[in-house]
């Protein structure tokens, strides 16, 4: 097994690394779209009530995203700062 | 930026209130003030009487029946606003012209509608009876028998089974059904049925799933050959009769070519008499109240005076305590498309910052530095070229945002050229073009900082409006707040180039001992719920700075997209794998366009706004709709 991980090229380290950089991101992209889904539905049912609500519901649905950009953040971190 | 508005007042004497108000109406620049809302004018409202509301009445019912009227005649020609005046007589004249005008004309329109809805039909019936008409050969001849074509889909067809046992039950077998396949996907039936069992058929065939073709009532009764020939006559005969409508129509239109030019004087006439319940009034004055820019106050003066005369005066009034003016942008041509951006959020404040400049300057940029591709870039910037020009006359949202776009898509060509990005990494594949500052596919780490460096300017920028715009409205725990803030930011910029070795080890205290400031004062500012608050607060300013590293994360999204097309295309025979390529990178565009679009306005509206912005505004209202010379000059 550990031939094989020679063999190509990666070390078992590299590839720990890159499965915590994707958990990183997949896990707060996963939070991101749970709680976008949420504000993107009750926003929706308030725009056909009040349609000049546009830009603020556009801002309740990107809040979340925060989440997810740290997520990619800390990915950064741990690619460039521990895979180094 | 937002205009600084004066308040006037027009007084006169009540015999020249028509013509004042006409006047206003068309400078369109004064937002009318209720006086009832306005404590500079103790007058009481002007009086309404019974008559003047009935004229409102009449004049009501009148736009509405010749806006039902206009509505049906396409391509009227434009209104001429300054057509005379219309008296009780031309308005007599006109209610008279509509009562016996218009059933003609509403008459003419429907039966053209009719017409052109039978060309489009006929054809129709006339290819299905075509198909149909090989299975009942011998029916041309039977008379006293009704038929009826069905059409069914091929996968349904076991339903003709079903039909044939009921009506066996109900004609007991007095009937005959021929079915045949009319296509691939639909089997064509012909029932023939004795006329007298008409009602039990239809009864019938209302319950099952099958599409019954109903042909006109003028061929129900014939033979499908005579439907047919009958049809095609009728085809034939269509086009005269269409067009001689439409001439009779032409006519009538053209006799009346003012009826366009009285709409909106009826439109203009309303307006007036609804703004008259916003006066004051004496005996034998009237005092209108109103906001009106500050540059074309001095104008207003004097057209009033020149068109209305002495008997009407206007005067600079004093603003209120507790008064707030209503909110016109006023900004340079090129930000104007941005005005629709910041309303969309709110309008701000009268005497806050308008942050339209800023967003012209930012979006674009923002944008560019996400999506940064000569080719995307430019395929943009025509799209958007060609939308702006297509709607140029046409005051839109739509048309806003495809100027929005030229700016954007500029950027994204020129921070193409910095990255060295042709449809990703094709330009270096093909012609070896290298970047000029840094690859993004390589540089994660100085993408990062880039990305981070934009969002503590940006911020910072946002705290020292939110700054200077509470010191102006004299809200002192406002500007303490936002100081500290900036306080923070500065000593977490030290530490942070202190930990990168920019600035010595000996700044840490200073450094630390700033930050516990800020929070300390922060916390005595934010009163009970401050012990968690000012931490809180912190932690989102932090948060703010974070957030523009989607910056680098969308830049880097979309250079790996682009790549993994070109990989793609790169791996079939040249044909196939151009056309992969091209829809990859179709798709990556639609992606481009739209990602750093919502994510720069984002930034501005969470990140950027909530440091300055100050919202609810009273949109400016002009008397007789807003004039494109009042926003642009």
């Amino acid at each position: 097994m550990e031939g094989g991980l020679i063999e190509i090229g990666l070390g078992l380290k590299a590839g720990l690394l890159g499965i915590g950089a994707g958990f990183a991101v997949g896990l707060a992209a996963i939070g991101t779209g749970y709680a976008q889904g949420r504000i993107g539905s009750a926003g929706i049912g308030a725009l056909t009530e009040k349609p000049e609500l546009l830009g603020r519901v556009i801002l309740l649905v990107a809040i979340p995203e925060t989440l997810v950009i740290l997520g990619f953040a800390v990915a950064a971190m741990i690619i460039i700062l521990l895979g180094g | 930026m937002l205009e600084t508005m004066a308040k006037l007042h027009i007084i006169g004497h009540q015999s020249e209130l028509d013509e004042t108000l006409a006047v206003l109406h068309g400078l369109r620049s004064v937002h009318l003030i209720d006086v009832s809302d306005d404590a500079t004018v103790p007058l009481p409202p002007l009086a309404v009487d019974e008559q003047h509301l009935q004229r409102i009445e009449d004049l009501r019912y009148l736009r509405a029946r010749l806006g039902s009227v206009l509505a049906l005649i396409p391509n009227l020609p434009e209104p001429d606003i300054s057509i005379p005046e219309m008296t009780e007589t031309n308005l007599d004249r006109m209610r008279g012209e509509l009562n016996e005008l218009a059933p003609r004309v509403e008459q003419l329109v429907r039966h053209i509608d009719d017409l052109t809805r039978e060309q489009e039909t006929l054809p129709r019936h006339v290819a299905s009876l075509t198909k149909l008409l090989p299975l009942v050969p011998g029916l041309a001849q039977l008379h006293g028998y009704g038929t009826a074509v069905l059409l069914v889909e091929s996968r349904h067809s076991s339903v003709l089974g079903e039909l044939n046992v009921q009506l066996t039950e109900k004609l007991a077998g007095n009937f005959e059904i021929i079915s045949d396949h009319v296509d691939t996907n639909t089997v064509g039936a012909v029932l023939v049925y004795p006329r007298d069992h008409s009602e039990e058929v239809a009864s019938l065939l209302g319950r099952e799933a099958i599409s019954r073709v109903r042909l006109p009532r003028q061929y129900e009764t014939m033979s499908f050959r005579e439907a047919i020939s009958a049809m095609k006559t009728r085809l034939a005969d269509l086009p005269e009769e269409i067009a001689s409508s439409q001439r009779e129509l032409d006519v009538l239109v053209a006799a009346h070519a003012d009826w366009a030019a009285v709409g909106s004087y009826l439109e203009q006439h309303l307006d007036q008499l609804g703004a008259i319940r916003h006066l004051g009034a004496t005996a034998h004055t009237f005092v209108i109240s109103g906001w009106v820019p500050e540059r074309a106050a001095d104008e207003i003066e004097k057209v009033v005076a020149a068109r209305v005369g002495e008997k009407v005066i206007v005067e600079r009034a004093s603003v209120e305590e507790g008064e707030v003016p209503p909110v016109l942008m006023h900004n340079p041509a090129p930000a104007r498309p941005f005005e629709f951006l910041v309303r969309l959020l709110a309008i701000p404040r009268y005497g806050s910052v308008d942050p339209t400049l800023l967003m012209g300057l930012f979006v674009p940029l923002f944008f560019g530095i996400m999506l940064g591709d000569v080719i995307y870039g430019a395929i943009l910037l025509g799209l958007a070229v060609t939308a702006s020009r297509y709607l140029r006359n046409r005051p839109s949202a739509l048309r806003d945002l495809s100027r929005v776009f030229v700016l954007s898509a500029s950027w994204a060509i020129l921070w193409g050229v910095v990255y060295g990005e042709y449809l990703g990494d094709l330009g270096h594949r093909l012609v070896g073009i290298e970047p000029i500052w840094i690859n993004r596919e390589e540089a994660l780490e100085p993408l990062l900082l880039f990305s981070l460096a934009i969002g503590a300017g940006h911020v910072t920028l946002g705290l020292l409006l939110g700054v200077w715009q509470s010191l102006k409205f004299h809200r002192r725990h406002e500007t303490l707040e936002r100081l500290m803030l900036l306080l923070t930011l500065g000593a977490l910029f030290t530490l942070a180039a202190i930990a990168a070795d920019f600035l010595p080890r000996s700044l840490v205290t200073p450094s630390f001992a700033a930050i516990v400031v800020a929070t300390v004062v922060l916390m005595v500012l934010g009163g009970g719920m401050g012990l968690v608050m000012a931490p809180l607060e912190i932690i989102g300013l932090v948060g703010n700075v974070l957030s523009y590293l989607r910056i680098a994360a969308l830049g880097v999204a979309s250079v790996y997209l682009a790549r993994v097309a070109n990989e793609l295309g790169a791996a079939a025979p040249l044909w196939l794998g151009i056309l992969i390529a091209s829809l990859f990178h179709a798709l990556n565009l639609a992606l481009g366009a739209f990602s750093p679009t919502v994510q720069a306005l984002r930034l501005h509206y969470v990140e950027f706004f909530s440091k300055f912005y100050d919202e609810g505004g009273d949109e400016f209202r002009p008397f007789g709709g807003l004039d494109n010379r009042v926003a642009s000059t």
